[in-house]
């Protein structure tokens, strides 16, 4: 089932929680909200399911205005965060819920509801723990039953609430491996919120991410991160080093660098911020007569196959710590250690005009 | 067979375990075993007929009858009021908030001397209620209406709180799974919200037997019909029968103790099931 948002504003109080939205899901699509908390992609959420209704907008559900359905027409699947599972039934119960509450004329039989809900429980690989009641269960096992409940209603759309943010990175990990495959297989139209990039971009077919109730930027993972539309999701998706500078007539100039910017070859020497992800920099001891900063190494952080490096300016002007991953091979090669004097270069970055970041930057 | 001291983290296990049963002892239990002392001054067969005459068998039937009724009415009601309290935000939330605990702060006979200045044939309310044919005052429905009064605050106090917890995610849960209000309310939040339910419940019908203020004010007092056994203990009191008096003050005790305990015992078997520990 296809989704439809249209100018969807929401206000609780004085905080807008969502200002004009307006976003398509397409059918079988695995979609994350991604954004910051109170950046309203919780309550978008619970408005496409009807559990919060927006101030003005639209939610169309095959082209069909569901502002007026109840939530039990919507035939919608929700996951909660702290799985939210009744605690006065077994495990089996709580997944047999949904289809005990049908009205009489379409109730399954008793044998019927008993092997939908066994062929659930094996989807989840739980079915050894149907007679178990929710405390007995760890988190992660509570959330794949949570799962298995949404589902045994077969619904249409599939919608999780930071289905895994109350897990440990372990499980976390697994569980969201273990998603994307459920989501290969059953092609349901899902949409999950989280406040956590990594997951939003290893999980998704898109990322939508949110900030202050509008939505900043719409694309697949790769173009998320890649090109970012604007400061704040470059800064929201990993980590990012900002330079200041100035842009002129096509060129960038950071200190003692300058590089092709031919995308604003209009700019008239105009104050810009560079944005640089700390993979993008290129580290050496000499200079090989190009420009580039120099600076010296403050910290080094050694973490599986990649090395961080914190590095400060020589130049004084510019006093935020750059940080650069290089892979273990290359800091083995450079030999490099503390206090080490280098010289760094950008090898791509993302230049915005400062008045436009200028609410972003922290 | 271990013979190592178990040590838990919380220090005075002795101490405190030792201290209840003696303060348990002084307050509770030595007291009541003077009723049965006082008692074995009677024989088997004067034990038995004093406790089997008509008239106090009779109030034996009225006092637990009406308790019982009165504790299932505030059950019902008293569920009803902790749920308008915890579910809806109005104005003078607070005020009746405060007014459900006055019962307990009101001498009892006042409270027995309002009621039946209420609902006597002449009073505010038994004027409407006398035509009708509805007598209230100085009669067991007036018992049963006083009773009610006393124990109101035991089931909303403790509903309350349980109701206060029970998370809005299970109730969307449900129904996002196609449960509708009466199904929610049923499956969900009944059985959460059933062991506070049962212990206020425990709790009015103690206080509902063992009430005597207010209810002779309003009873009318009359042996047979509307004659209380807490009246009736002292009515032997004021006659010197102190055996009497003990012998009806034991079977109640017994009796109170068999309700209370089975109904314990319902809660035990409820919360078990409901695996809320």
């Amino acid at each position: 089932m296809s989704i439809e948002i249209r100018h969807l504003s929401k206000q609780f109080g004085t905080f807008a929680a969502l200002r004009d939205v307006n976003l398509e899901i397409q059918s079988g699509e695995l979609l994350a909200l991604l954004g910051p908390s109170g950046s309203g992609k919780t309550t978008l959420l619970r408005v496409i399911a009807g559990l919060e209704t927006a101030d003005s907008g639209q939610v169309l559900f095959n082209n069909e205005d569901t502002t007026r359905q109840s939530i039990r027409d919507r035939q919608v699947g929700f996951v909660f965060q702290h799985y939210a599972l009744f605690r006065n039934m077994t495990i089996f119960e709580n997944v047999a819920f949904g289809l005990r509450v049908r009205p009489k004329d379409c109730r399954l039989k008793d044998a019927e509801i008993r092997e939908r809900v066994t062929n659930l429980l094996q989807l989840v690989q739980l079915d050894w723990l149907a007679d178990r009641y929710p405390h007995q269960l760890s988190g992660g096992q509570r959330q794949r039953i949570a799962l298995a409940r949404a589902l045994a209603v077969e619904p249409k759309v599939l919608l999780l609430d930071e289905p895994f943010g109350a897990l440990d990175a372990k499980v976390r990990k697994e569980l969201r491996i273990w998603l994307r495959r459920l989501h290969d297989d059953m092609h349901i139209t899902s949409v999950f919120v989280t406040h956590d990039q990594e997951e939003a971009l290893e999980v998704s077919d898109r990322v939508v991410v949110m900030n202050e109730g509008r939505i900043e930027q719409i694309g697949t993972p790769d173009a998320v991160y890649e090109q970012p539309a604007n400061p704040f999701v470059y800064e929201f998706l990993g980590h990012v080093n900002l330079f200041h500078g100035r842009i002129h007539r096509g060129r960038a100039i950071i200190s003692d660098i300058e590089i092709e910017a031919p995308e604003h070859a209009e700019a008239e020497n105009l104050a810009a911020i560079a944005y640089v992800r700390p993979h993008d920099i290129e580290i050496d001891r000499v200079t090989n007569g190009e420009s580039a900063l120099a600076a010296h190494i403050v910290h080094i952080v050694s973490i599986g196959p990649i090395v961080r490096l914190e590095l400060a300016h020589d130049d004084s002007s510019n006093k935020n710590l750059v940080q650069v991953e290089i892979s273990k091979d290359r800091f083995r090669e450079l030999q490099l250690t503390k206090g080490d004097r280098v010289y760094i270069k950008p090898r791509r970055l993302e230049l915005f005009p400062s008045h436009a970041s200028a609410n972003s930057i922290h | 067979m271990s013979t190592f001291k178990q040590h838990s983290v919380l220090p005075g296990f002795n101490l405190a375990l030792g201290f209840t049963l003696i303060y348990l002892s002084l307050i509770v239990l030595i007291p009541l075993s003077a009723a049965f002392f006082r008692t074995a001054e009677l024989t088997w067969t004067e034990f038995w007929t004093v406790v089997t005459t008509p008239r106090v068998l009779a109030s034996y039937r009225l006092t637990f009858g009406a308790s019982f009724a009165a504790a299932l009415t505030n059950a019902l009601f008293g569920l009803l009021i902790a749920w308008v309290l915890v579910r809806y935000q109005f104005t003078g939330k607070r005020l009746i908030d405060a007014l459900i605990d006055l019962p307990f702060a009101l001498p009892t006979a006042v409270a027995g001397i309002a009621l039946t200045a209420l609902y006597a044939g002449n009073g505010w309310i038994g004027q409407f209620l006398e035509p009708l044919g509805i007598k209230v005052a100085f009669t067991p429905i007036g018992i049963y209406v006083a009773l009610t009064f006393i124990g109101l605050p035991f089931v909303v106090r403790t509903v309350q709180p349980v109701l206060e917890d029970i998370e809005t995610e299970l109730e969307e849960a449900a129904a996002m799974l196609g449960a509708n209000r009466l199904q929610i309310f049923l499956r969900i939040i009944f059985p959460a919200i059933f062991p506070a339910l049962m212990t206020g419940f425990a709790l009015a019908f103690a206080r509902a037997i063992g009430e005597y203020g207010s209810v002779i004010f309003i009873a009318g007092n009359m042996p047979m019909v509307s004659e209380i056994t807490p009246l009736l203990i002292i009515t032997k009191l004021e006659q010197y029968d102190y055996a009497g008096a003990t012998a009806i003050a034991v079977v109640m005790l017994v009796i109170s103790f068999i309700l209370l305990l089975i109904v314990n015992l319902l809660q035990w078997w409820s919360r078990h099931r409901n695996a809320l520990a």
